[in-house]
């Protein structure tokens, strides 16, 4: 049989594939389009769900280092804080924790070199490149008004497309005055371990928290994930609907909130 | 009214523009989904999650260009982060709870279309960019210019992929599901 013909009889055989009713996906969509309730939570399984993950919880609250684990974080979206812990025992939550965990590997402090760093970041691209990966809204911030376009943007995979903005100090060229991640609801649980500073705020009314760096990213050429930071600063983190915001930034916490706050459509 | 007026009409913020072009993508959604998850309950979550990211996102969407394989774009994403994720062993826990089977049983169900389901298995022994490119140009019968606008590739990349896809495919029926060739040149 040639490639042609076997061809034809895979398309034929293909068009008989019986599908299961297609279910009415407009009648639970449509009253949901203002809301920021995610799909998935609403899913008929979910109460199955629910009940397999607080059996599994509550076998796990008998083991006193999970038990730790479970109770001393804050999760905003996809990122988890871990509070620094008084004993040495630190690492017994990331131990115990079901949830994704990533190697760090390095946490250079900022320095001119950093410019050499931002081109070894993997996925570089363009405002544009970047919203047509992103199935999310890419948002610019309005202030301070002189910021402008970011100067760098990546899009890196972290089972979804995380986007990384970076502007420089238009002082100091070769330093990085602000950077905003995008993280996706779908992406890896990130977990930061023992950040020195924590502080709960909120940013449009929402739960935010004001901690330490440092981030991970994508490093060409290799599969792995780096944890480095591009300010010596701090990061807010934030979550809105599907999305987790992380803003790095060497300003105040309030100034960093007016940033967080002035996120708008690109125009 | 059309596609591109009604896209428009939505980007401006119109649900009412929005519902007729759900309801005109949905079966192509779902069933995309269908085939890389093999799961109804998960493609319906899926879809419903497709639609609600796409009219969060319309505004950076070039009204210009046709929706579904933008649409089908999304849902592909959704399904393979779906398929690696934590979500589908809870999923698979909770059909163990309520003693269901992994999917729907197509075979049970339709005596008819025993060769496409064969297939269909025979698909799902590819990697998931083979079985994708597959499920876009056989299943959903997209043209290979939709396909590589869902794929974001060049049309000339989307006809290497599917060629060398179809080789594989080819090499995997000869040897597990032989009856799908000898019974067609029979």
């Amino acid at each position: 049989m040639s490639q042609i013909q076997f061809e034809e009889q895979m398309k034929s055989m293909a068009s008989e594939m019986q599908y299961p009713y297609t279910p009415d996906i407009a009648g639970f969509v449509m009253p949901r389009l203002h809301t920021s309730t995610h799909a998935r939570f609403n899913s008929k399984a979910l109460a199955w769900s629910l009940t397999i993950i607080l059996v599994l919880l509550s076998s796990l609250m008998f083991i006193p280092s999970a038990r730790a684990a479970i109770i001393d974080f804050f999760q905003i979206g996809a990122v988890r804080i871990f509070p620094p812990q008084p004993t040495p025992t630190l690492t017994a939550p990331l131990e115990a924790t079901p949830t994704t965990t990533i190697p760090e590997t390095t946490t250079p402090q900022p320095t001119s070199d950093l410019l050499l760093l931002l081109n070894k970041i993997a996925g570089k691209t363009t405002l544009a490149g970047a919203q047509q990966i992103a199935d999310y809204s890419i948002l610019l911030p309005t202030y301070p008004a002189d910021l402008g376009e970011p100067h760098y943007i990546f899009v890196q995979d972290i089972d979804g497309a995380m986007t990384i903005l970076v502007w420089l100090d238009p002082q100091h060229p070769d330093q990085v005055r602000m950077s905003l991640h995008f993280i996706p609801s779908q992406s890896w649980v990130i977990n930061k371990m023992g950040p020195k500073v924590i502080r709960e705020t909120q940013v449009n009314g929402r739960k935010a928290i004001w901690a330490e760096g440092p981030y991970p990213l994508k490093i060409q050429g290799s599969s792995d994930v780096e944890f480095t930071r591009l300010i010596n600063g701090h990061v807010l983190i934030w979550a809105d609907g599907a999305i987790t915001y992380r803003l790095e930034t060497d300003a105040s916490m309030e100034e960093a909130i007016k940033i967080a706050e002035s996120l708008a459509p690109i125009p | 009214m059309d596609e591109p007026t009604l896209i428009r009409l939505a980007t401006n913020g119109d649900p009412t523009a929005w519902e007729p072009l759900v309801l005109a993508h949905q079966q192509a959604v779902f069933r995309l989904a269908y085939l890389l998850l093999g799961d109804p309950d998960e493609a319906e979550d899926v879809a419903q999650e497709t639609f609600l990211r796409a009219w969060r996102a319309l505004k950076g969407f070039d009204s210009t260009r046709p929706l579904r394989p933008w649409l089908l774009s999304i849902a592909a994403n959704l399904s393979r982060n779906r398929y690696r994720s934590a979500g589908r062993y809870i999923a698979a826990l909770t059909r163990a709870f309520r003693n269901e089977p992994a999917a729907l049983n197509i075979e049970e169900k339709s005596t008819q279309n025993m060769d496409a389901s064969q297939l269909w298995k025979a698909v799902q022994n590819l990697s998931l960019p083979d079985q994708q490119i597959v499920y876009l140009r056989f299943f959903l019968e997209l043209s290979v210019t939709e396909t590589a606008e869902v794929l974001q590739v060049a049309e000339g990349t989307v006809k290497s992929r599917l060629s060398r896809a179809l080789e594989k495919l080819r090499a995997i029926i000869q040897q597990k599901f032989p009856v799908l060739i000898e019974g067609r040149e029979a």
